[in-house]
């Protein structure tokens, strides 16, 4: 047994090695889901990465840059296999995964063959807690972003009691946690209730119409965007009288386009948009190659993880596993959702800010680093 | 006759091109006649291949009763050759498969041997004792989570926590299966959707055991024990199946230990009273079969098996999320089962490598591939509605029922 | 808001989501009752009429006809998704199940299933991954009752709903074709003995159950104000549980099915852990079906099928 594991090993070794005498072709993978119910931010995340190819353009020692998309369809098995498929194509950067619970089975095989790999998306704590030294993620983590919010509700709203509303899925109930424990700390904003919806259903009202009973100064939402705009407008209907707070997942311009009016004056934390040349070079850019109107939230992400990801291989001239995640964690980079700075987990030092919707738009309104008004 | 087909396929063509048009020819509201033509030709293509075959036989002079077709002379050839040579070489070459395989095919091979166990199983329940189970992939979750728990709070070893599983897989079984004893045909769909459904949200929403959405994280491989003689004395040494190789040669036995098992079962006493079930429940009854114990051990053994894979699949992620266990999951495990022929084991093999490996291969297809997987299933059901490799009794069961109409 | 406000806005509630699964749950509950299968493709074709809807409405919308004229705008909309899904409907059952009609139900189960994905990803495909927003055609005025507020929308679609439920009922029991269908539930031997036209009712069945899930298609998303390529999966699941727990096949016990699932779900939400709620929707639909295992309202296995 042992020793065919052995042969076995020897010889993709050799073959290994083979693919990459003869690469001369940079090879970056996504991992998203392309299929299924978050096939929207999987293609957004797809089409971040082939943007940044498009935008950085020819990188010296290779005689092009090559995107082999990996749909992982948010499912644990269906990630490793689309990992190991992206690896023997050789390639040595991966951008992905977005599910957490497509990204840490997946972490296991990359880590193995020394791949770099870079989330655009998922935010679970343990990702990065368990010393994989070529895991770096754009986003920040489930608990920075529930300070952020905390910290918004003590300081700037003065809440003094919370909704919360999850569906159960790794990303929100993450953040519903996380909130409880922060709010917990100074003990300013008291939990009034946590009710828990299905993902996929149309109709939350038995809940809203719940906690319109218990009448808490804020409802925080904690789900994807699809039933984010669905939720908003049964709470207006509903005539719901507390201020609505929600996070990135729902920082997508479909949630504006769905929701229409009833979206106006909601908060959400997301990454702040520094107005650099760059980013508006990435827009112009991404909305022609994509011929869309509108951008969602994981291409920015995926975009900067792309760009900083062809960056670092030119500076330190070899896309190798241990000198690129050296190159990375070592420099800061600028990217289009502000400085890129890895700490040794990984992680990127970075909290959201706090946006509100206003006339149909997402406009910048507190930061809670400074605790000053934008 | 001929005239009469002719005017058959032109209906269907005609109601194709209406599901076919908007479904395949509109891309963000680019409309791409070509693709529409291209996808209708390939299955009118098939049509009408498939007329021509059964014109070609129904032109044929009757044959004598005891004439065989050509498929199964080639079947009784086969036959003849001493299996030693048949099976034998089958199992060598697929245990050789991970030599000249890369890691990406080996990992695809060990989804579809997970799911070739997960098929076998199933049979047992709808494939021999006609019990219609649309929540199947809950006794995979059971086995996968007693692994990981037994694993993670009480250090247990993969082989101590195995025998644990299958036994929680079957009391799960029965759980599911006494309620429905009453219950016939579509009725039995949705009940054991409903529990496979039920368990899955358990396990979302216990978080104080099964962490809930976050899943659970580090299971140990399971290991092989071995002795070694270093320092003088005898001492054991732990190998982990780990590698993808490794992990291919314990599902493979697995899956052999399960196709031994399922036929010795289908073989036997208990294997004819299901069959006896799923033909007439009320004549199996009167005949002293007891019908309650004996569905009930269809579940049960049916849930075993999918205890097995569970673990394993847990071992093999070292992670499992109960997002894993979706409704879809069971969809395509009874896929496995009718595509492949119901009852059969070989049919379900070849449909298990199909359908697991199929998806795999149209990654090329990129978007489309669902679609054709969609398509697929269908087409295949329309053409072949007994399945790929139909059982042999289910074959005559078969040819029976279409006598006596 | 006080208890009494809490508890009606509950019940308005209940009976607008029931009344939405039992519309469907009529598409599940009429094919099975015809030909005993169940058909899977119904949430996507339900999904389908919903995408016709917003085509419509949208262009409607743009040159401003919906504002000058609502109830015509209306019938456009409804009558478009509608006659859409019914050939969408009859070409699905032409091509996907009328060949397996002589084989095993599982085979048609299968096939079902694999229209299911097919039209769910060419909706995907065709239609685009995210959400398609409808025009807000009601917005959010509506009128109170004792606390309880019921918006114009709902009052519209409820009416409308049970205008079809009316509908449906009526013709199933006083026209010709509706008996037909009829005895071709109940024995379809006997009814081809009889000189019904098999096919000819089976097609109207596929015509006018899926019609009735494009309905229920369009004012899901009037109300929610959006729609999707997968949205028809959780609705099937609900919908198939109303049919199942009323009494496949019956008509009546369909609508019953759809208010108890509706109720069932919006009452466990809104006084017990909202986390359970699908558990105890399932767990109760389970509880039902043992004890009286035809459903609430379905005729006995014994009178059905001899």
């Amino acid at each position: 047994m042992k020793r065919v594991a052995v042969i076995v090993m020897c010889l993709t070794l050799l073959l290994g090695v083979n693919s990459l005498v003869a690469a001369k072709t940079l090879k970056i993978g996504t991992l998203s889901p392309l299929t299924g119910p978050y096939a929207q931010d999987g293609t957004d995340i797809k089409q971040g990465v082939l943007t940044a190819v498009e935008v950085f353009g020819k990188i010296e020692g290779y005689d092009k840059v090559e995107v082999i998309p990996g749909d992982s369809a948010c499912d644990g098995g269906k990630a490793t296999m689309a990992a190991n498929k992206l690896i023997n194509s050789g390639v040595q950067i991966v951008v992905g995964a977005y599910c957490s619970s497509a990204t840490e089975p997946a972490q296991i095989p990359l880590m193995e063959a020394k791949v770099v790999q870079i989330t655009p998306a998922s935010t679970n704590e343990r990702l990065s807690s368990k010393g994989y030294k070529y895991f770096f993620r754009m986003p920040p983590r489930d608990d920075v972003q529930a300070w952020s919010t905390v910290e918004f509700l003590e300081k700037k709203l003065k809440a003094k009691t919370i909704a919360l509303i999850d569906d159960k899925q790794t990303y929100t109930v993450g953040l519903t946690e996380n909130i409880k424990k922060f709010a917990k700390l100074n003990n300013l904003v008291k939990i009034a209730a946590h009710e828990h919806i299905t993902a996929g259903d149309s109709d939350f009202t038995a809940v809203l119409t719940k906690i319109k009973k218990i009448n808490p100064d804020v409802v925080y939402m904690s789900v994807y965007q699809p039933e984010g705009s669905k939720m908003i407008q049964q709470a207006r209907k509903l005539a719901l009288k507390a201020d609505f707070i929600s996070e990135d997942a729902v920082y997508h311009p479909k949630f504006l386009e769905v929701g229409g009016k009833a979206t106006e004056g909601v908060y959400l934390t997301f990454a702040k948009a520094p107005d650099t040349p760059e980013r508006k070079a990435f827009v112009e850019t991404y909305k022609k190659q994509w011929k869309a109107d509108s951008i969602g939230s994981y291409a920015f992400y995926a975009y900067d993880a792309g760009m900083m990801a062809l960056a670092a291989v030119k500076k330190c001239g070899t896309a190798e596993g241990d000198a690129l995640q050296k190159t990375l964690r070592e420099n800061t980079w600028q990217g289009v959702t502000g400085e890129i700075k890895f700490d040794d987990k990984g992680d990127r030092q970075l909290a959201h800010i706090v946006w509100v919707v206003k006339d149909n738009k997402f406009v910048p309104y507190w930061d809670p680093l400074t605790g000053k008004d934008l | 006759m001929v005239r009469q087909e002719l005017k058959k396929l032109v209906i269907y063509g005609f109601f194709l091109a209406i599901i076919i048009t908007p479904m395949v020819g509109f891309k963000n509201n680019d409309f791409d006649a070509a693709r529409v033509l291209q996808t209708l030709a390939v299955l009118i293509g098939l049509l009408v291949l498939n007329l021509i075959v059964k014109l070609v036989r129904s032109k044929r002079p009757q044959r004598a009763p005891g004439h065989k077709a050509w498929g199964e002379r080639v079947r009784e050839r086969i036959e003849q050759i001493p299996k030693v040579f048949t099976l034998g070489g089958l199992i060598l070459i697929t245990a050789m498969f991970p030599v000249f395989a890369d890691n990406y095919m080996i990992d695809v091979a060990i989804t579809c041997l997970i799911y070739i166990t997960l098929g076998l199983g199933l049979n047992i329940v709808v494939g021999l004792c006609g019990l219609l189970d649309l929540g199947y992939i809950a006794f995979y979750a059971v086995g996968a989570y007693t692994y990981s728990l037994l694993n993670l709070k009480l250090g247990l070893s993969f082989w101590a926590a195995l025998p644990i599983g299958v036994v929680l897989g079957m009391t799960c079984g029965c759980i599911i299966g006494y309620p429905t004893l009453k219950m016939r045909g579509d009725y039995l769909a949705i009940v054991t959707l409903g529990f496979g459904e039920i368990i899955r949200l358990v396990l979302n929403n216990w978080d104080s055991l099964t962490a809930g959405p976050n899943g659970l994280f580090g299971m140990q491989r399971a290991a092989l024990y071995y002795p070694t003689f270093q320092d003088g004395g005898l001492s054991w040494a732990v190998y982990n199946i780990k590698s993808l190789p490794s992990l291919y040669y314990l599902i493979y036995i697995i899956v052999i230990l399960t196709i031994i098992g399922v036929r010795r079962l289908d073989n036997s006493r208990i294997g004819r009273a299901w069959v006896a079930i799923r033909e007439d429940e009320t004549a199996a009854e009167l005949s002293g079969v007891p019908t309650t114990w004996i569905k009930l051990l269809a579940y049960a053994l049916g849930a075993g098996f999918a205890s097995v894979a569970g673990a394993f699949f847990a071992a093999k992620l070292s992670y499992t999320n109960p997002n894993f266990f979706l409704f879809m999951e069971s969809c395509i495990v009874l896929c496995i089962v009718v595509l492949g022929g119901v009852g059969s084991i070989p049919g379900i093999i070849v449909a298990g490598i199909v359908l697991i490996a199929a998806p795999e291969i149209f990654r090329g297809l990129e978007s489309y591939r669902m679609l054709a997987f969609g398509g697929i299933m269908t087409t295949m059901m329309v053409l072949k509605p007994e399945g790929l490799i139909p059982a042999k009794r289910h074959k005559r069961e078969f040819i029976e029922t279409k006598s006596n109409e | 808001m006080d208890q009494s406000a809490f508890i009606l806005q509950q019940i308005v509630n209940a009976i607008f989501l029931g009344s939405i699964y039992a519309l469907i749950a009529l598409g599940y509950t009429m094919v099975y009752g015809i030909i005993e299968l169940i058909n899977f493709a119904h949430g996507e074709l339900f999904t389908a009429g919903a995408f016709i809807g917003v085509i419509v409405l949208t262009g409607l919308q743009s040159f401003g006809f919906v504002e000058s004229h609502f109830v015509i705008s209306m019938i456009i909309v409804f009558g478009l998704a509608m006659a859409y899904v019914a050939v969408l409907g009859v070409a699905v059952e032409h091509v996907a199940y009328k060949p397996l009609r002589d084989s095993s139900r599982l085979a048609a189960l299968l096939s079902a299933l694999g229209m299911s994905i097919f039209l769910s990803n060419g909706m995907m495909l065709s239609q685009g991954v995210s959400d398609r927003a409808y025009p807000p055609v009601f917005g959010v005025q509506g009128i109170d009752i004792g606390g309880a507020i019921i918006t114009n929308g709902q009052i519209f679609i409820v009416l409308l709903a049970i205008a079809m439920m009316i509908a449906l009922q009526l013709f199933v029991h006083r026209t010709r074709l509706g008996k037909a269908m009829r005895a071709t539930a109940q024995n379809r031997t006997m009814a081809r003995m009889l000189g019904i036209d098999i096919d000819q009712t089976i097609r109207i069945t596929f015509m006018i159950g899926p019609a009735l899930g494009a309905a229920a298609g369009v004012m899901v998303g009037l109300h929610y104000g959006a729609v999707r390529f997968d949205m028809g999966f959780i609705f099937m699941i609900k919908a198939f549980a109303a049919a199942i727990l009323g009494g496949i096949g019956s008509i009546p016990g369909a609508m019953i099915g759809g208010l108890t699932i509706g109720a069932i779900e919006v009452f466990w939400a809104a006084f017990l852990p909202s986390a359970w709620k699908d558990v105890t929707t399932f767990t109760v639909l389970i509880l039902v079906l043992y004890f009286k295992p035809s459903g609430l309202l379905g005729e006995s296995e014994s009178e059905v099928r001899v």
